[in-house]
């Protein structure tokens, strides 16, 4: 991160505080490192069973940003976690995420900065490597990017497709939007509507799992919330209804993309 | 993870919630209190339309029925545990569930008045389905008495217990149907399907259950597909199917072979490739990030080591270490590719589709 530009004022660490690390100071809390350093966004690499606490943490400091990169945060850390940050308003990108990459400014996150280049394209996907795949395909042809966000796979995040495209929409510099989803959630959906009714920019989008078997759902409970069908297929559909170009293959995204 | 009824009625049991009283039998043999209703514990629905839910009236018919429920297919599963239970004098059935809505990142509290096993057939609007968190609770219990028909002294205590149980054991879903009413006046849950949230095992080391299916990381598609796909992350996995699919060959499966490619799981991989019968052409995608490409391609060559005839493999890496890892395979005369799409035209010449 550091490499890629990212202003990096100071870490945290129970255990190593006082220590510097790569020229970079380490304190116990966020409320010490306020002491000294102005903080707008802090990336949380802790593993899962602290991330909860870790989150939190970054709330109650109201850092305005925080991205949480961390991998198998409980479904149930995250309802709490989310409630908080949302009342705050506070934004939360993740959990299970590889960040944000602004190529030639910032790495907030794990996404190689080599994969981008500036541009202006924004990018949001809930994939990891797909992502990576996309922003390399993209860069081979030298559509740069503004904005590549990764919202991370759970199913509970702190920040949707929605919350991506407004951004994208309202930012003068992004000329067209690449949406990458999978198949699981209704989030893809609730992204049509918006593109629908809110989103002039032209929407390039590949729905991942369009070979995936029909999940076998526990119960009726999917079926009686009308959630069953979160099939790649039904998504590219409605995406399509709303104006975005649809693509089968990721590689028919990437050559496509204006 | 999805448990089995008799493991998630153990839960209930646990938070003090009503279950019919049952006896679990694991071979032929065990005595049960008769008359008893038998239940296959398989992990899929629809036992009863199959077979799988036997009642029993006289010692007579009882190994007989416990023998051959041992030994009945369920939808590709036999059981190892059969759940013995009470027969119920029902009154009435009814539908409730907890669960976490992703769509609104919220727990719901979903209710209907006719359960079974044709709840689904109720129209939409006729649910009960509200959120639910620590602070309603009891303005659920009252909303969901009056819903239901009864008095809130029978559900308050009961959907109490049934919000903590939720909490305390990282449930996901919680589903009773059916939620019994006996003849007696009393609420019993009589069956339940319970999905906990694996990435809270590390909180809860009392977590004990028969193993599941595991459905993740490889996943059959077409048993005489001739396309084998590898890849790191779920959603590059799938996008590689996907593009195979889309150049007109026939995937035959899945695989996320994740962050940590490494030779054990490679080996594994291809070891369950070679199983099927029809497989032209091994497509490797491999994207590394956090991942090595270099440590990928020592575990290719040695997993291909191990194995005699392997399909032909097109390999292509990208991302950290790339061009070591190219450098590694062309010294083994194992090729590599720039991209995904030279991989999927070499192996459509390979596979002739």
């Amino acid at each position: 991160m550091l490499a890629a530009g990212t202003n990096i004022v100071a870490g945290t660490s129970p255990n190593k505080a006082g220590q510097v690390i790569n020229g970079v100071p380490v304190y116990a809390t966020i409320a010490d490192i306020q002491k000294d350093h102005t903080v707008d966004t802090t990336v949380i690499f802790v593993p899962a069973p602290f991330a909860k606490d870790a989150m939190l943490e970054a709330i109650a400091a109201k850092i305005p940003l925080i991205i949480c990169i961390t991998e198998g945060v409980p479904v149930h850390d995250m309802l709490v976690v989310k409630k908080q940050a949302d009342a705050a308003g506070i934004v939360l990108i993740g959990p299970n995420c590889p960040g944000v990459l602004v190529p030639g400014i910032n790495k907030l996150g794990i996404i190689p900065a080599n994969m981008g280049t500036p541009g202006t394209i924004g990018i949001v996907s809930r994939s990891g490597t797909l992502t990576y795949e996309a922003a390399a395909g993209l860069t081979a042809r030298s559509i740069g990017q503004k904005y590549i966000i990764g919202i991370g796979g759970d199913r509970i995040q702190g920040t949707d497709f929605v919350d991506c495209l407004e951004l994208f929409e309202n930012d003068p510099d992004i000329t067209s939007i690449v949406l990458i989803g999978e198949i699981g959630g209704t989030s893809e959906l609730k992204a049509a509507d918006y593109i629908a009714s809110h989103v002039s920019k032209p929407v390039f989008a590949y729905i991942a799992g369009h070979t995936a078997p029909k999940g076998v759902s526990l119960g009726h409970a999917g079926a009686i919330l009308g959630s069953d069908d979160e099939s790649a297929g039904i998504k590219t559909l409605a995406l399509a209804k709303a104006g975005a170009y649809t693509y089968d293959s990721i590689t028919q995204l990437i050559e496509s993309v204006k | 993870m999805k448990l089995l009824e008799y493991e998630a009625k153990n839960i209930l049991r646990i938070g003090d919630i009503s279950v019919p009283t049952s006896t679990l039998i694991k071979s032929t043999g065990d005595m049960v209190d008769l008359p008893t209703v038998l239940k296959s514990q398989v992990p899929v629905g629809g036992r009863g339309k199959l077979g799988g839910v036997v009642v029993v009236e006289d010692t007579a018919a009882l190994n007989k029925a416990v023998d051959s429920l041992f030994n009945l297919d369920i939808k590709g599963y036999k059981p190892n545990t059969i759940l013995a239970e009470e027969k119920l004098d029902i009154a009435a059935e009814h539908y409730v569930s907890l669960l976490v809505d992703r769509s609104s990142a919220s727990i719901r509290l979903v209710a209907h008045k006719n359960g079974g096993i044709e709840v689904e057939d109720n129209s939409t609007e006729d649910f009960l389905n509200l959120p639910i968190d620590n602070t309603n609770v009891d303005d659920r219990a009252d909303k969901l008495a009056a819903y239901l028909g009864y008095d809130v002294l029978l559900i308050k205590p009961l959907l109490v217990k049934l919000y903590s149980t939720f909490i305390k054991n990282d449930v996901l879903l919680l589903e009773i149907n059916p939620l019994v009413y006996t003849k007696n006046g009393d609420l019993v849950c009589g069956d339940c399907k319970m999905e906990l949230d694996d990435a809270a095992a590390f909180r809860h080391p009392d977590w004990n259950f028969e193993e599941k299916p595991s459905d993740a990381n490889f996943v059959v598609l077409n048993k005489k597909g001739t396309i084998a796909t590898i890849a790191n992350g779920a959603g590059l996995a799938m996008a590689t199917v996907d593009a195979v699919a889309a150049r007109g060959m026939t995937p035959a499966n899945f695989l996320d072979i994740g962050g940590g490619a490494n030779t054990e799981s490679v080996l594994k991989a291809f070891r369950k490739i070679v199983e099927f019968e029809n497989i032209q052409a091994i497509v490797i995608n491999i994207f590394a990030g956090i991942t090595r490409c270099d440590e990928v391609a020592r575990a290719i060559i040695a997993a291909k080591e191990q194995i005699d005839t392997l399909p032909p493999l097109f390999i292509r890496l990208a991302g950290t270490n790339f061009e070591e890892a190219v450098t590694l395979l062309e010294a083994q005369n194992i090729a590599t590719l720039p991209t995904l799409e030279k991989c999927l035209s070499a192996a459509k010449e390979a596979s002739r589709e």
